[in-house]
């Protein structure tokens, strides 16, 4: 029983190290974008910037998968790709795949 | 609304199959709302929000919270101030994330132990983000509620503080307007008396989390996808697992 195994409950996951923190992640259809920016502004983790007056992931992403971006861009140019996981005392567990609000 | 409650009475449930009530929209279509107009909210809104937080429910109906609304530019900056020189400070100190320093890795290995929710990952990428600068506070947003929790209420008094918070932001987006929960503003009132003495704050009150509101820039909300989370359900004899 239990969620978390001993030596996963003492290890805490490096940050730098993608195998053991995944970070969530978003598409842009850059054919739809048209570089307004607000996805930038919106998003909490640094995660977009514009280049070339379009939208692109930052060097280094903190995506939380929020879907911030998503829903206030106008031209529904973002998907969302994955939610964000993480290893050791933050396992992430118990979550199923990505789901739109079901009826 | 009132159209749904009595279909369920007549025992018309069925007919909600396919239809989502008003609060489940706004509920559904909430998103957290980063960038704001200038435009300050008029006074009775912002009342109409508070009376959705005064209405929460609470252990033993005993409403263990302070609401502390503030709309002087000069104090939500003051407060920003106070909380990105300690995120400088933090990030000086245990931002163990991409560099090599052994030192700050011993530290936040310790500290991580007794306080995990504020070392987690995510918490500590955004005091890396406030301390350069990257992500505004309060999203500029022209009003703030700071939640206080009594700490001798019944129960656990940061959770009622937390269902009153949820009813205000509903409220407030069922009106057009936008919300955000924001946490790291107990930077200032834990590791500071600054504010707390400012503001006139002391025991029993202790900061919970706060609320940014505002218009909203563009259409933030909408709905998105999220991943699902495990549910275990039991009846008759038997469990199943939903997702």
């Amino acid at each position: 029983m239990g969620n978390l195994s001993n030596s996963e409950k003492k290890k805490i996951p490096k940050y730098d190290d993608p195998s053991q923190i995944e970070m969530g992640l978003i598409q842009f259809n850059l054919d739809k974008c048209n570089g307004c920016g607000l996805c930038v502004k919106a998003c909490p983790g640094d995660a977009i910037k514009l280049q070339n007056k379009k939208a692109k992931l930052t060097d280094r992403p903190e995506c939380i998968a929020c879907g911030d971006c998503v829903a206030i861009c106008s031209e529904k140019a973002i998907t969302l790709v994955k939610s964000y996981r993480y290893s050791g005392r933050y396992k992430t567990i118990d979550q199923g795949g990505l789901e739109l609000p079901r009826l | 609304m009132s159209d749904n409650k009595q279909k369920i009475s007549e025992g018309k449930s069925e007919q909600l199959k396919n239809v989502r009530t008003e609060t489940e929209d706004v509920i559904l279509k909430r998103r957290s709302v980063r960038i704001y107009q200038k435009k300050q909210v008029p006074e009775f809104l912002i009342k109409r929000i508070l009376e959705a937080g005064r209405f929460a429910p609470s252990a033993g109906n005993g409403m263990p919270w302070k609401f502390v609304v503030i709309r002087d530019q000069e104090i939500i900056d003051g407060i920003t101030q106070t909380v990105v020189q300690t995120c400088k400070m933090f990030k000086g100190l245990i931002d163990y994330r991409y560099n090599g320093s052994i030192l700050r890795k011993i530290i936040a290995n310790i500290v991580i132990r007794s306080k995990p929710n504020d070392l987690h990952p995510v918490p500590f990428g955004g005091v890396s983000l406030i301390a350069d600068g990257k992500l505004e506070l309060f999203h500029n947003a022209p009003t703030v509620i700071l939640i206080f929790a009594d700490e001798r209420g019944i129960g656990f008094p940061t959770l009622d503080c937390g269902i009153a918070g949820q009813n205000m932001v509903l409220a407030a987006h069922s009106m057009g307007l936008g919300t955000c929960w924001v946490g790291f503003p107990k930077l200032a009132f834990e590791n500071s008396k600054i504010w707390k003495k400012r503001l006139g704050i002391d025991y029993p009150y202790k900061f919970v989390s706060s609320l940014a509101i505002g218009y909203p820039v563009g259409n933030p909300d909408g709905m998105v996808a999220r991943p699902t989370h495990a549910v275990d359900w039991y009846e008759g004899g038997m469990k199943k697992t939903l997702y």
